[in-house]
């Protein structure tokens, strides 16, 4: 299981300083990743985060997380998302509520 | 309700103490507003460049709205008060006109001068004027991340090397009694005492930000200057101010100056 810090070619000492930061615009979303900010801990950097990700858009929460932290699958390792037999059966999408639930957001182009 | 239909504003004295003292607030938000905006492109990393800029439109639009009650008590234009007053007649604290000298003068400077105008502002919420109340506790939302960021900044900087630390204790050293300047009096304040204006006396202010300030510097190892000053520190509250004054509103005003009365 590699860093993901390793995988884009980031120095052990620079992930430590960038930090990820999610943001989550109301309190019935997840947070989201938004982009990063350079800090030296992450008490500093949520203070960075805040004037960065949080001045213009609608925010309650966010979190900060040291790109060392993050750990990611391998890339060459794409293939085991793919499926190799039919796994319609699924996704369920021929339950009737499900598409009324489902069609008000596409409706939205979401 | 404007100011100047406020009862106990009438009697004249009253009123030019309160003009003189919003004026004095007004003038350090505009000028601190400005001296951050320079760091605007300059600051040592893209998100300290966004902040302070962040930081200097709201400190502007602070004093915008700290000129609106001014003009409505001694009439005239915000505009013309921020833009088309000399020097001399500006009623900042010498401490916000100082140039922003490196990066550790800058956010020394910032750390003292939020914290003091916290002090500032939860004396003027607390007062019986409700216009004047509302006003503070609605600055005071954005001056609590001005708080944060100048004293994280200065926490970072005082412990991380011994050239960062020798540069804010060197700001430290000529910002403090400049800061304690802030807390100065302009002329007639004790007289908005009475009208429950002002509740909290100048003395009394600056006890409660030395209190807060204190425990934040020797957390991080820097020491407050003490013993004589060098120099007395020139009282802005009653126009003293240095040559770097002049310098500021030079530039600051020049596009207002090239057509007073201009709408853009």
């Amino acid at each position: 299981m590699p860093a993901w810090s390793q995988l884009i070619g980031m120095t052990p000492a620079h992930a430590s300083r960038i930090f990820a930061v999610f943001r989550q615009d109301t309190k019935n979303d997840a947070h989201v990743h938004v982009g990063d900010v350079h800090a030296v801990d992450a008490e500093m950097a949520l203070v960075l985060a805040k004037e960065q990700f949080a001045r213009r858009d609608p925010c309650v929460s966010l979190w900060v997380i040291p790109y060392s932290q993050i750990e990611a699958s391998a890339s060459d390792d794409a293939d085991i998302f793919e499926h190799a037999t039919d796994k319609s059966y699924r996704f369920g999408g021929s339950y009737r509520e499900q598409q009324r639930v489902m069609k008000p957001r596409r409706r939205e182009g979401r | 309700m404007t100011l100047a239909a406020v009862p106990a504003l009438r009697p004249p004295e009253v009123r030019e103490a309160l003009i003189a003292y919003l004026l004095g607030v007004a003038d350090d938000e505009l000028i601190v507003g400005h001296r951050h905006s320079e760091w605007t492109g300059f600051a040592p990393d893209i998100e300290s460049d966004v902040a302070l800029s962040s930081i200097a439109q709201e400190e502007i639009g602070h004093a915008r709205l700290l000129y609106e009650r001014v003009a409505e008590l001694a009439g005239g234009d915000p505009d013309a008060l921020a833009y088309g007053r000399g020097p001399d007649a500006f009623r900042n604290a010498v401490l916000v006109e100082r140039p922003n000298g490196d990066w550790g003068f800058s956010i020394t400077r910032m750390c003292l001068y939020d914290h003091a105008d916290a002090v500032r502002l939860d004396a003027l919420a607390g007062g019986d004027l409700t216009p004047l109340a509302d006003l503070a506790r609605t600055l005071r939302r954005e001056e609590r991340y001005h708080m944060i960021y100048g004293e994280q900044w200065l926490r970072r900087l005082a412990r991380a090397t011994d050239d960062s630390r020798s540069k804010v204790q060197a700001a430290l050293d000529v910002a403090w009694p400049e800061a304690e300047a802030l807390f100065a009096a302009v002329a007639g304040q004790d007289m908005l005492k009475e009208p429950g204006v002002l509740a909290v006396d100048p003395a009394t202010q600056v006890q409660r930000w030395r209190d807060v300030m204190l425990p934040v510097l020797t957390d991080v190892g820097l020491r407050v200057p003490a013993g004589p000053k060098q120099a007395p520190v020139p009282d802005g509250r009653h126009g003293q101010h240095t040559e770097h004054l002049a310098a500021l509103l030079e530039e600051m005003t020049s596009v207002w100056r090239s057509e007073p009365g201009a709408r853009w």
